[in-house]
């Protein structure tokens, strides 16, 4: 909002007049200018050279990456949490069919996500006596998903935008309901009541995969046939993405009357995109199952949506490119900030390298730096003349580090209340440092640092499960301000 | 200017997460063979929904747990560290959380998980990294009945012993007949619907009608499941996770001129919270009220203000057992999981918080598992059983 | 016919959907004038529910109130709609501004973020257990045992009744300020073609601040209400609370002020009278049904116009 943004276009200049509707700005040309003007600069020249480069290539270059990991570590722990990311990139992937070629606001996509991972163990496992070979469990799971997609979009086929977000919603809701519930189905109370889904006891023992009579156990094994059907996935995708029904797609998602004025089957192309998101995610769901060997309904709530979700948008809908990134960034940041040694160092880093890199010129860099570490050992001195009990304990993190933080951060004995106290604190600063401009921000900014290390040490470290979903809160709030198009979107024009 | 910024913490956040995600990828040895040197400390494990919709459990387990080991670490010169695992009850995420603890090779042992669902997802993983884990609320029968034996421990009697007992008194001493109904609501989770199941199969064996109910756990308003009370309706059993709930609906029941009775299981077992019911059964004598306790209890609520739940008390009963497996372990300096597991099936521990002796079966059960009913006269609990 | 088992779901299910109806008119307010589902909301209800139960512990606690019950309530309702509506405001100021003309799922996913950030937030600061306003145990319970009954011998005590009629009067107050005063029409206004408005000279940015305050305020009642009636209060009780009052700002016809009311009150109904008539395991899943056969017959909710698209 300074006026030295160059990120917001000429036009309207004056800072007042900046979230006010644009009128009479074309907004096309404008981001046609902020993308020419972002080629500047060793940067922007070296971004335009990747842009060059087919997408197929890097495509490649990813798979190549994956498929090298377990040969690097032998850790199980790492390899489950890549075998994780594949199954969201995975379905992220058939989510981008719907939501981010089609768009279509698919909010019950988990539950085809589930419908495919029991579907995979009610024919696999000791639940109805049934052990099908997977090669016939799969296709048959898949199709199966398909056709639920197209029951789902069949009615609601008529519904425009949030309508159609809100049926599916809660189609989602009915599946965990129906599922959690399932252990006492009767047929409207016609018939006995029988256990079809487990309930909340889920359905334990399934099969491994079993593929011409040899059974996939290992989590290696695993982790290469969920980058197998990735990539597999990933190449129809692409294909489809270039295809005549791609190009369909993405004209209903820009514009459906238009796209229907010209003659598109605007119908049967939303119910095909719902479709082959469904049965992307139904595969994705057969994986779950085999690697899990048991499925619960609460595995598909809500929550694995929103992570969902999260990838795509943040990676960018509509990018192929951006569902690898974004699972990459969003599942690995939530494993990573779950242990508080590791959590702690990528919260210091990240504010020293975003200071190092985002304040200029380098005086005010180093006055605030010089400022911040001051200010520390000053308050330091000060609490620990009038209250000992306020530099009673020590640092979360050892080394030097450690060392070097225990005489400039306070440690109270009994920080719970404190830090609660400076947590609401530490947020308004925050909220305040985005008003404030020039001189001011910058005198500003040293306190809230070192606000921001008082907290994390005193009151997050200890929490570090909650202090993990603050953190991803606050990432979703700042990136999308950051990008709203997503980190590998292209920025769209709403049409008003 | 700030959008640039974002961009750059967002830059720099991925970049620094990538550059820890590389540093922690290093080949691990073989976590479940390896021994540890007892001098640098000993972790375990805690799996417990710490976050997410039954966080006031996980919340609650995990501070007795850590609280134990708090004051442990005060008076003894081994260390015992606490490692928090946020399954947020969701067994898919346990099982990921199980594989950091597998690969994690100063974890010796896991306390929790919570859900008897999200056992069945883990056992096979921490099974394989040989590690010992208990938990201090999974009820359910079929979890100890030989799968994991030697692995799988739990210090709360199973939803087998509880049902028949509160279906017995039902009959003795409360008067329900055959032809009386009973409306048993179960609060879909696998506790609850195990042992609604259990009590359900006992009651009508006996030609006791049972009304068979749910509500989801988060549910706040029972008046439209109250108004189902009819006038042959002797009592309503509700076996729930929660204290607070059934105090609600107990309240509710009594607004709406409901003179049922209101029988609680052992998750609803909470003097300071379920007192408008009249009858509660639990395995032991309550944590709060017991004299010998209140220092201890007084002490974990200055270290975490706010109330507490029947399932969090298990768990410092779970790690005082490990600090003393840890103990004999650690004779030789040297501990490995095996080892643990081992002398954590043979801790013995005469007198608890929990007000009984607590001691493992070969199975992993509780010794001796034995529930008492309580009655609740005006907010006390008066053994009657 | 179970006369009493009929009244007493209709009470239950009316005393529900008043506190949906407040929650979905926030909802419905917002995305009129946005297009934002702001998923957020159930969370600025679940602070204003904690901020009553603030109170009433700072005014000594269920069992030992040191004031009038009438007194505490007035204090609860307006410190937290208050606090619900600054707290509205600055979730509008600092995380949806930005995005006002980003694509439309960009803010949806921000508000993901926030319905994120407050839930973990409060569970850091307040603790996951569940407190209970405990209203039974106001001044010896006079807020249920008063009252008055119904045919077929229903008792609905005080507590329903404010929730009832305090619910009303907010939503009288609600249609009188948009009807009438100058900025509740700027708002219709707004809603309806927010460039035309400002062309107009209309202050977008004051007309959509007033929004947030006002939606937010009324969510902050909301919690109010539902710790009066239902007692409990915690972190996550706004996912699901905020996840009816989306049902039911959709049945009603979403960006609809009365249609929130009707569609609370359907959704209350449906609940209570499925649970009452045919299943409380699936209640749920009926309102789901409820739901989409609504959706089906009427896409645009009961009391939703048809919409026009523009080209």
């Amino acid at each position: 909002m300074d006026g030295d943004d160059r990120d917001i276009p000429p036009i309207p200049a004056s800072p007042a007049e900046a979230h006010a509707p644009r009128v009479g700005v074309d907004e096309w040309v404008a981001s046609v200018a902020e993308r020419r003007e972002g080629y500047s600069g060793v940067l922007g020249r070296a971004r335009s050279e990747l842009e060059r480069v087919p997408r197929p290539v890097f495509y490649a270059a990813f798979g190549v990456a994956a498929a090298l990991l377990p040969a690097i570590t032998s850790d199980g722990y790492i390899v489950r949490v890549g075998f994780d990311t594949l199954l969201y990139m995975l379905l992220a992937l058939g989510l981008n069919i719907t939501v981010g070629y089609a768009g279509l606001l698919d909010l019950g996509y988990v539950a085809f996500y589930g419908f495919g991972a029991y579907g995979y163990a009610m024919l696999a496992s000791p639940k109805f006596g049934i052990h099908w070979n997977t090669l016939a469990i799969v296709p048959v799971v898949v199709i199966a998903t398909a056709i639920l997609g197209l029951l789902v979009a069949l009615p609601s086929r008529r519904l425009l935008g949030d309508y159609l977000a809100i049926v599916t919603l809660f189609f989602g809701q009915l599946f965990v309901a129906v599922y959690t519930n399932g252990e006492r189905m009767s047929l409207f109370g016609l018939t006995r009541s029988h256990d079809v889904t487990g309930g909340p006891n889920g359905i334990p023992n399934v099969d491994n995969f079993n593929v011409f009579g040899g059974r996939i156990g290992s989590l290696q094994a695993y982790y290469y046939v969920a980058l197998g059907v990735f990539l597999l996935v990933l190449l129809v995708v692409f294909l489809i993405d270039t295809s005549r029904t791609g190009r369909a797609w993405k004209s209903l998602r820009e514009d459906p009357l238009a796209a229907e004025l010209m003659g598109m089957p605007v119908n049967r192309l939303k119910l095909i995109a719902f479709a082959a998101g469904a049965a992307v995610a139904g595969l994705a769901g057969t994986l779950f199952a085999a690697l899990n060997t048991a499925v619960f309904a609460s595995d598909f709530d809500v929550p694995t949506l929103i992570i969902i979700y999260a990838i795509l948008i943040l990676g960018g809908a509509g990018s192929i490119g951006g569902v690898i990134l974004g699972a990459l960034v969003v599942n690995i940041s939530l494993e990573v900030l779950r242990t508080p040694g590791h959590a702690t160092w990528v919260f210091y880093v990240t504010i020293l390298a975003t200071l190092l890199m985002a304040l200029r010129p380098w005086r005010v860099l180093a006055l605030v730096l010089g400022g911040t570490v001051a200010f520390g050992y000053a308050a330091h001195a000060i609490v620990a003349a009038a209250w000992p009990r306020g530099v009673h304990g020590s640092p979360s993190v050892g080394g030097w580090f450690g060392s070097g933080l225990s005489g400039w951060e306070l440690h109270p004995s009994n920080p719970r209340l404190i830090g609660n106290i400076t947590f609401i604190a530490l947020v308004l600063a925050v909220l305040a440092l985005t008003l404030l401009s020039g001189w001011k921000r910058w005198a500003a900014m040293i306190p809230t640092l070192y606000l921001a290390g008082f907290v994390w040490e005193n009151r997050l470290v200890v929490e570090p499960s909650i202090t993990r979903l603050i953190l991803v809160g606050v990432i979703l709030i700042v990136l999308m301000n950051a990008r709203p198009q997503g980190l590998l979107g292209t920025a769209r024009v709403e049409i008003v | 200017m700030l959008k640039r910024v974002g961009l750059i913490a967002t830059a720099t956040s991925v970049a620094a997460l990538a550059v820890v995600a590389s540093a922690i990828a290093r080949p691990a040895t073989v976590a479940a063979a390896s021994a540890l040197s007892c001098k640098s400390g000993v972790s375990i494990g805690m799996l417990a929904p710490i976050t997410g919709p039954v966080s006031s459990i996980g919340d609650d387990q995990l501070h007795w747990a850590e609280y134990y080991f708090n004051t442990w670490n005060k008076t003894h010169k081994l260390k015992i560290k606490l490692v928090q695992g946020d399954t947020q009850l969701q067994p898919a995420l346990a099982s990921t959380v199980s594989q950091s603890f597998a690969s994690n090779s100063k974890i010796m042992g896991v306390i929790g998980p919570a859900g008897s669902d999200e056992v069945q997802a883990v056992g096979p993983i921490l099974r394989k990294a040989g590690l010992a884990f208990a938990s201090g609320s999974a009820t359910r029968v079929s979890l100890t009945s030989g799968a994991w034996k030697g692995y799988f421990f739990r210090d709360v009697p199973n939803d087998g012993v509880q049902g028949p007992t509160d279906a017995t008194f039902m009959q003795t001493k409360l008067g329900v007949s055959s032809g009386d109904s009973v409306m048993i609501i179960d609060d879909q989770e696998s506790y609850s619907t195990g042992l609604a199941d259990i009590a359900g199969q006992a009651l009508a064996g006996k030609g006791v009608k049972v009304d068979r109910e749910s509500v989801a756990q988060t549910a706040t308003d029972f008046s439209s499941l109250i108004a189902k009370i009819t006038s042959t309706t002797k009592v309503v059993f509700l076996p729930w996770q929660k204290a607070s709930e059934a105090q609600l609906f107990a309240q509710q029941a009594k607004a709406q001129g409901k003179t049922a009775i209101i029988f609680g299981s052992d998750g609803t077992f909470d003097s300071s919270n379920f007192t408008a019911g009249n009858y509660v059964s639990f395995f032991a004598p309550d944590v709060t009220t017991l004299p010998a306790d209140a220092k201890i209890v007084a002490g974990f609520h200055k270290a975490f203000p706010g109330g507490t739940s029947p399932f969090g008390a298990p768990n410092y009963v779970l790690a005082q057992m490990y600090a003393a497996a840890i103990t004999t372990s650690c004779k030789d300096n040297k501990i490995t999981r095996a080892e643990l597991r081992k002398n954590f099936a043979k801790v013995s521990l005469k007198s608890t918080i929990l007000g009984t002796p607590i001691r493992f079966t070969a199975n992993g059960d509780l010794a001796g598992a034995k529930f008492h009913i309580f009655k609740i006269v005006n907010g006390k609990y008066e053994t009657v059983q | 016919m179970n006369w009493n088992l009929f009244v007493t779901e209709l009470v239950a299910g009316i005393t529900h959907g008043s506190v949906y109806a407040l929650i979905a008119l926030g909802y419905s307010m917002v995305y009129g004038i946005l297009k934002l589902l702001n998923f957020a909301h159930g969370d600025i209800y679940m602070v204003g529910a904690f901020i009553g139960f603030g109170i009433v512990t700072v005014f000594g606690g269920a069992e030992s109130l040191s004031v009038n019950v009438w007194v505490l309530l007035l204090v609860m309702f307006l410190c937290a709609m208050l606090g619900g509506g600054l707290l509205g405001v600055l979730i509008e100021r600092f995380a949806y501004r930005r995005l006002r003309n980003a694509p439309r799922i960009a803010p949806l996913i921000t508000a993901l973020g926030v319905s994120f950030f407050l839930e973990n937030a409060a569970l850091l600061l307040l603790g996951g257990q569940f407190q209970s306003y405990d209203s039974y145990g106001w001044k010896g319970g006079e807020l249920w045992t008063r009252g008055f009954t119904l045919p077929a011998g229903v008792h609905v005590g005080v507590a329903q009744v404010i929730v009832v009629a305090g619910a009303v009067l907010l939503m009288i107050l609600l249609t009188v300020f948009v009807q009438r005063t100058q900025l509740g029409k700027a708002m219709r206004a707004t809603s309806f073609d927010r460039e035309a408005a400002a062309m107009m000279g209309i202050d977008v940015d004051r007309v959509i601040v007033a929004t947030f305050f006002i939606g937010s305020a009324l969510a902050g009642a909301a919690g109010v209400f539902n710790g009066l009636a239902y007692q409990q209060v915690w972190p996550y009780m706004g996912f699901q609370a905020g996840l009816y009052a989306f049902i039911a700002a959709v049945v009603g016809g979403i960006g609809n002020l009365p249609g929130a009311v009707v569609g609370g009150l359907v959704i209350g109904l449906a609940q209570s009278f499925s649970i009452g008539y045919i299943s409380s395991t699936f209640s749920d899943a009926i309102v789901f049904l409820v739901l989409i056969a609504v959706l089906i017959l009427r896409p645009t909710g009961v009391l939703g116009r048809a919409a026009v698209q523009k080209v």
